[in-house]
């Protein structure tokens, strides 16, 4: 599978190359424009493992509950896949590691990736963020995506990152929910409140920019809704 | 009277013999268009796009497109700019993030999206309708495409980046993602069923071009992008 | 204090690394990530009803926040600006520069940020009571939605308002209907702003109000 991202950071599109007899697993909703012999057979859980159970943890999550898979028929085919949200991708391949991934933040990956969903438990709830996150493990090609540009942050001791901003991080860091600031008063009026803390050694992904940022700056020039 | 720097510095992008000077910055998330108006002639500008003008421009509003445009809830207007004697230049912001394209047109016809048109010059002809044309190309009702044709410059803008396909044999594209394509290629609407979460549009209208032409791409859906800001909307409240 | 501005026009982002003993103030909630040690404070801005003039009338925020490295190491940080868009860095030397509402991200310091009366042509135009006068010694980021495009006004030009972004003092705004009264309310142009003097302007290649022009009709 051959995997190019086009116009970082802004408006990234991934252009898949499938030579015959490989597959491809992505985020329902994803795809833009397809050769036309591809096949797309649409599922609950990937080609081969699963079940209805997995796909139901899925839905928790946060993703959408179907996921596509795409061969292409014969010979060669495109497929080009973007996102609702203006943002970046970054294609990683995994070398039999584990990476834990941000709901929402999964776009395409190779047959050979291991899917599952992972529960950090009752210190995610407090974030105020849906922070429910996907396992990803195995030898292959991922692609994520996000709202603002991918940048890594290579931990060795502790950093801290604004929960809105987490793409995907090595299962090798420990973290904690925690304050921001010197007290909780200073952390509140920071308008930082809960943050993320890592610590160990290994790689975050983050995102620049967060979706309910911007969000909030729209809601003053949008058209009024019924509740 | 006129600003220094941007005549020094400006770039000239066109194709020989043709065509009237202007220049894209902010390519292309931001996408931002400078135009030169030569002196007495006119632009034709979608309304709501000027963001700078030199100050002896003129601008008049005029009805387009007729009746159609009034169900769309798309500006009615566009505004028609004339340099005044002197030649002038106007900066234009269309409202979408993206990318802005141009194409010189002799005698070649392409279709567009609606919301897709930025600005043209007078002697391009824009129909909403025309012989032959397909009736809900769009699955929004909002969207119609518009038929490009005669002698001059257009501009339009795509909501993300634009991804420019050359069609061989035959190309699948997601109808939400369509920004225009080239006349000569044949298009066949159909609705994928039952797998609705399958595309960007959540419509699950494809449209397959087959035959030989360009097909320009929007790498973003504007309508998952308003599911998305759907939720940040100020709630009307009661009483 | 090292700056370097990244992730291109549409999704700017700046990464800062603090010597030991620097500050540097931001907006509230500018911050994505950062080192553990750095020392987080938030104060207001400019006193408390100050302060509170900013929030209602100029579009900024409440409270401002001082990143300071406390220890004895190089100590990273990277900020950003809530809605996407170019970030820009001036460093100013004792000059001064006029921003919108809105449009501050952080300064070191060193750097005045003055609250003025932009008058009343200004809050006609939907571009707030105030702006924010800066001035002093040291590095300003500001940023907008879309990309940033300078342009050189020796003489007089004409920007629609929402998409000016910042000025220097010697340009002049005058406000005017951007053609005659029907143009102006069904072209969609409105108002508009008309820049005289010589000096540097910025505008945005976008803004918040054409976004959501665009979004609206699409709402079901």
């Amino acid at each position: 599978m051959n995997v190019e991202l086009l116009h970082r950071p802004g408006n990234t599109a991934a252009k898949i190359t499938l030579q015959a007899g490989e597959n491809c697993t992505t985020e329902s909703g994803a795809m833009i424009a397809m050769s036309g012999h591809m096949n797309i057979t649409t599922s609950t859980h990937k080609k081969g493992s699963g079940s209805i159970f997995k796909a139901a943890k899925r839905l928790l999550v946060g993703e959408s509950f179907f996921l596509n898979h795409f061969d292409p028929a014969g010979k060669a085919g495109e497929l080009w896949l973007g996102t609702d949200l203006a943002g970046d991708m970054i294609l990683l391949d995994l070398d039999n590691e584990n990476l834990v991934v941000q709901s929402g933040s999964f776009l395409a990956c190779e047959d050979s990736i291991e899917m599952d969903m992972g529960w950090q438990g009752f210190k995610s709830i407090l974030s105020g963020e849906s922070m429910f996150w996907l396992n990803l493990k195995g030898k292959g090609k991922i692609v994520l995506s996000s709202f603002g540009a991918i940048y890594p942050i290579d931990v060795d001791g502790e950093y801290i990152v604004d929960t809105g901003h987490i793409v995907a991080f090595n299962e090798t860091l420990d973290f904690s929910i925690t304050k921001a600031g010197k007290s909780w008063w200073h952390s509140f009026l920071g308008g930082e409140s809960l943050v993320c803390k890592f610590h160990g050694k290994g790689t975050v992904w983050c995102q620049s920019h967060n979706p309910k940022s911007f969000g909030r700056a729209l809601t003053s020039s949008l058209r009024v809704r019924r509740a | 009277m006129q600003d220094n720097t941007s005549k020094a510095d400006f770039v000239e992008i066109r194709e020989p013999f043709s065509g009237l000077s202007y220049k894209i910055e902010g390519r292309p998330d931001y996408s931002f268009l400078t135009v030169q108006i030569p002196a007495n002639e006119t632009l034709k500008v979608e309304a709501s796009s000027m963001a700078s003008l030199d100050t002896h421009i003129t601008m008049k509003t005029k009805l387009k497109g007729g009746f159609s445009r009034f169900l769309t809830g798309e500006s009615l207007f566009v505004n028609e700019f004339t340099a005044n004697k002197a030649a002038g230049e106007i900066g234009i912001a269309p409202g979408t993030p993206g990318d802005l394209m141009h194409q010189y047109l002799d005698g070649q016809t392409i279709y567009l999206q609606n919301s897709a048109y930025v600005a043209s010059t007078m002697d391009v002809n824009l129909e909403t309708k025309w012989q032959g044309m397909v009736k809900g190309f769009f699955s929004g009702e909002n969207l119609f495409l518009i038929r490009c044709s005669g002698k001059g410059d257009i501009w339009f803008n795509t909501y993300g980046a634009t991804i420019e396909i050359d069609v061989q044999d035959d190309y699948v594209v997601d109808t939400g993602n369509i920004v225009g394509f080239t006349e000569g290629l044949d298009y066949k609407i159909t609705k994928v069923g039952g797998y609705k979460s399958l595309f960007l549009s959540g419509e699950g209208f494809v449209c397959r071009f087959t035959g030989q032409g360009k097909v320009w791409i929007q790498t973003r859906s504007a309508d998952a992008f308003a599911a998305w800001a759907h939720i940040f909307r100020p709630v009307k409240s009661r009483g | 204090m090292k700056s370097e501005i990244k992730g291109s026009q549409a999704f700017s982002y700046v990464e800062i690394a603090l010597e030991p003993g620097e500050t540097i103030v931001t907006e509230s909630d500018a911050m994505s990530s950062m080192d553990a040690a750095l020392d987080l404070t938030a104060t207001l801005n400019g006193g408390f009803i100050k302060g509170l003039l900013r929030k209602y009338l100029g579009g900024e925020s409440l409270f401002i926040s001082r990143f300071a490295n406390n220890t004895d190491k190089t100590r990273g940080l990277t900020i950003v600006q809530g809605t996407p868009g170019e970030v820009r860095k001036v460093t100013l030397n004792k000059e001064v520069l006029y921003l919108q509402p809105g449009a501050f991200l952080a300064c070191t310091p060193t750097v005045n940020l003055g609250l003025k009366w932009a008058g009343f042509i200004s809050w006609i135009a939907r571009e707030g009571l105030f702006r924010l006068k800066i001035s002093g010694t040291g590095d300003v980021f500001y940023g907008a939605y879309g990309a940033l495009l300078e342009r050189e006004i020796d003489g007089e030009y004409i920007v629609d308002t929402s998409h000016l972004v910042a000025y220097d003092p010697t340009i002049k705004l005058k406000l005017q209907f951007a053609g005659g009264i029907f143009s102006s309310i069904f072209g969609g142009e409105g108002l508009v702003t008309r820049v005289q003097g010589k000096g540097k302007i910025i505008i945005q290649s976008r803004s918040i109000s054409g976004l959501a022009g665009w979004l609206n009709p699409k709402f079901r």
